[in-house]
């Protein structure tokens, strides 16, 4: 049995907020799988599985908040969702440091589970027993585990032994395999817990992968279909594991990055869970491109040039301070109002997508925004963004403005309530004093999520960035 | 090419060293008139006279102090240490002096100054005169330490000491004096901090350095001919500095490694290695990295002790054996 932790999600936080269960009890989880979303002082977090298994126990429902270090949920081998702890039977002796030892003796996974349950169980009422004082004495999570195991000195199993070998007769201990093991089966695609290790200890080695390798080319259909059929729980998006057997020779496979898994998770949780609606407006952006000019000449050339995007981000975040419904989060059936105004720009990156935020973007001058966005691009194209950098973002901004689009709408960036879809600016024939003129105009389409804004309010919203924007020295107040 | 001793490479090295630079002296005990203990100065007393090959009272930490301010003046001595078990009593002058004057002096003056001393054990001479400190020097910035395993790196390695600014500890091991290996006639060199990979094998790395280099070099082709295994084997040759690519770039081929040294394994030779290969090629292992060495005990003097407490080819197939992966043997 392996216990989940409140985690650690940051430098300040204390506790935190289970505000969803992605997973329920009895579902079988994998390593890395996202068992909850963690609301913490910055942000929303995911809740990382790092044992595989079954989800036995919620420990800490959904809208509480508990310390970091608390148990949260335990993963097992299903047999404790089926059968009723029995109560008391503490053969495991009195001190709660009798459990990692023990457990330690019997690493066989020949151990009948049937045999051994209650015993676990016991250890675990136990610990529950025991109570906050063990496990805010545990301190972080996986760190106090690392040390445990150290000191008692079992080299074998290395570091995760204590958190992920409690219950090792169901195989959700973490898996045990060479550096070198682990890179090839990561380029190959192969999912470690389908193999079994022939190294010393069960590691899996080199040799594994070859042989695994191997047998996939002799048999390329049964392989797969056989490791991960019992595996993959059906409401997931399906991530492939291995090489897909029915696919046609002139199509390749490309496993998804984790950061595209949780994209890919996340894109389909917000436009399946969040009711959507579109409004557009075109704005007359001929006077903040001259504005734009004008500030870009006067830098010189050291000078931070502003961007149309950094222009429309000031605009929004001022607009945002008159309508803060817009800049609020629809969370448990409860409307969160945010005081302060980070907007997310959508970076386009070769993974995907990232949305790194600038905050207080209402309080900054253009340059100031300019530059950090121009900062946090260049961070967001080498890979180097940080999760504060990601972090707590209120309201969204996507401009595929230099890519030539007319129109188009993008999908809601959770737990935010929308986001502005901004598109060219192109020339037209407008008509002024029964004249036609030629003026730079743009189109913009802003999601929003209905449960919590209303079309009226989002016309209001997208008048006032208009405004700002057509009369553009107000955004450099 | 010819075949020679590596006792005959250190000699001629020395010679062709002292008929090529005046500034170039021997300096050590019993090296003149009684010719060296172990005879790699024979004859130079003779060619080269009392000022270019000078006998010394037995008291290392004087005369290396004396070398050591003769380098600070332009001369470039080449120190004997009988043995490396006597270089403690000249610890202060080498590891707070030699190693430190040209820092410590603000650049004024280098300290082309060599240490030759013979390590290794397996002569039964017991536990205070058969030991491998090479580790404690090999610790010290500032010092710079070789460890050949050949009579043509002998050679090489030599040369490019004595012309090297800084203070070299030049690593002998009494059982290799002996040991025959062709060596080019021309003055060639061998630069210090490389190592060679003296045999390319696909199965599993062995490192190593000075004798147990050539231990490991004569278990590696016993092997490859008897069970078809493909054992490479990198001599270090310098200790310091390390030459991190060659031996990390091997590790990435074979993906296993063993170091194989004679000292004793704790804090060792072996430890810096297998930390470096953890730091630079972690992706690459496919095993934890194996130190083969000496048990940690003083040498005993019996002849059927010492041999078990020294480490060598036994222990070395051994570990091969534990450590090369199912699929190639």
């Amino acid at each position: 049995m392996s216990e989940v932790n409140m985690p650690r999600l940051s430098d300040t936080m204390q506790e935190g907020t289970i505000s969803r269960w992605l997973k329920k009890q009895g579902d079988e989880i994998k390593k890395g799988d996202i068992l909850a979303e963690i609301e913490t002082d910055k942000a929303t977090m995911e809740l990382e599985a790092y044992d595989a298994g079954i989800l036995e126990e919620i420990l800490v429902q959904e809208g509480e908040t508990v310390p970091i270090g608390q148990v949260v949920a335990k993963i097992g081998n299903g047999s404790a969702t089926q059968k009723k702890v029995p109560p008391a039977a503490t053969q495991r002796g009195s001190k709660a440091e009798a459990a990692p030892n023990g457990d330690k003796t019997e690493k066989g996974d020949a151990v009948p589970a049937q045999v051994d349950e209650p015993q676990k169980e016991s250890t675990g009422t136990q610990r529950k027993g025991a109570g906050t004082e063990e496990s805010n004495g545990k301190g972080i999570e996986t760190e106090e585990s690392i040390v445990q195991s150290k000191s008692t000195g079992r080299e074998e199993s290395g570091s995760r032994s204590e958190s992920a070998g409690r219950e090792e007769s169901d195989g959700s201990r973490m898996v045990k395999a060479s550096p070198l093991a682990r890179h090839m089966a990561e380029e190959h695609g192969i999912d470690l817990h389908q193999l079994q290790g022939t190294g010393p200890g069960g590691r899996i080695v080199r040799d594994d992968i070859e042989d695994y390798l191997e047998q996939q080319e002799k048999t390329p259909a049964a392989t797969p279909a056989k490791a991960s059929a019992p595996t993959t729980p059906a409401q997931e998006l399906p991530v492939p594991t291995s090489a897909p057997s029915s696919l046609p020779t002139d199509t390749e496979a490309i496993p998804l990055s984790r950061v595209q898994t949780i994209i890919a998770r996340r894109l389909a949780e917000s436009k399946q869970t969040i009711p959507h609606f579109y409004v557009s407006s075109e704005v007359d952006m001929t006077d903040a491109l001259a504005m734009r000019q004008a500030l870009n000449a006067s830098a010189g050339d050291e000078g931070i040039k502003v961007s149309v995007n950094d222009l429309i981000v000031k605009a929004c975040a001022l607009a945002l301070e008159k309508f803060p419904e817009v800049n609020s989060s629809f969370k448990d059936g409860q409307f969160l109002r945010h005081k302060q105004i980070h907007i997310g720009i959508a970076v386009d990156v070769p993974s995907g997508l990232v949305v790194p935020v600038i905050r207080d973007a209402n309080i900054k001058g253009v340059r100031s925004i300019a530059r950090e966005s121009k900062a946090l691009i260049e961070k967001a194209r080498a890979n180097k963004l940080s999760p504060n950098d990601l972090e707590g973002g209120t309201f969204s901004v996507s401009n595929l403005g230099m890519m030539d689009v007319t129109d188009f709408i993008a999908v809601i960036n959770p737990p935010q309530a929308a986001i502005l879809a901004v598109a060219s600016t192109r020339k037209h024939f407008v008509p002024i004093d029964g004249q036609p003129v030629i003026r730079d105009l743009m189109s913009m389409t802003m999601s929003s999520d209905h449960r919590i804004i209303y079309g009226a309010t989002v016309a209001h919203f997208l008048q006032e960035v208009k405004r700002l924007l057509q009369s553009p020295y107000n955004v450099l107040g | 090419m010819a075949e020679i001793t590596y006792r005959q490479a250190l000699h001629d090295a020395l010679r062709d060293e002292l008929l090529r630079d005046e500034n170039v002296f021997l300096m050590g005990e019993e090296i003149g008139v009684f010719e060296g203990s172990y005879k790699i100065t024979a004859g130079l007393l003779k060619e080269f006279g009392p000022k270019r090959v000078v006998d010394t009272p037995i008291c290392e930490n004087g005369f290396v102090g004396m070398a050591t301010g003769a380098a600070m003046l332009g001369l470039r001595p080449i120190v004997e240490i009988m043995t490396i078990n006597f270089i403690m009593l000249a610890m202060d002058e080498i590891v707070n002096h030699a190693a430190k004057i040209y820092y410590m002096f603000g650049g004024q003056c280098p300290i082309p100054l060599v240490i030759r001393t013979p390590g290794g054990g397996g002569q039964q001479l017991s536990a205070t005169h058969s030991q491998n400190l090479e580790v404690w020097f090999a610790h010290v910035p500032g010092l710079k330490v070789v460890a050949p395993s050949t009579p043509a790196d002998a050679k090489g390695l030599l040369r490019s000491s004595v012309r090297d600014n800084n203070p070299v500890i030049f690593l002998e091991n009494l059982a290799l004096y002996n040991v025959k290996g062709e060596v080019d006639e021309g003055d060639y060199t061998v630069p210090i901090g490389s190592a060679k990979v003296t045999k390319e094998g696909k199965d599993v790395t062995v490192i190593s350095y000075s004798r147990m280099a050539a231990v490991a070099l004569d278990v590696a082709r016993r092997l490859e001919e008897e069970n078809k295994l493909s054992v490479e084997v990198v001599d270090l040759r310098s200790l310091r500095p390390l030459d991190h690519e060659t031996i990390v770039n091997s590790v990435k081929k074979t993906n296993r490694a063993i170091v194989f040294e004679e000292d004793w394994r704790s804090f060792g030779i072996g430890a810096e290695i297998a930390a470096t290969l953890q730091e630079e090629a972690f992706d690459f292992l496919d095993a934890p990295i194996k130190r083969v060495a000496s048990l940690e005990v003083p040498l005993p003097y019996s002849k059927s002790l010492e041999r078990a407490a020294l480490t060598g080819a036994k222990q070395l197939m051994e570990a091969i054996d534990e450590l090369t992966p199912r699929r190639r043997r």
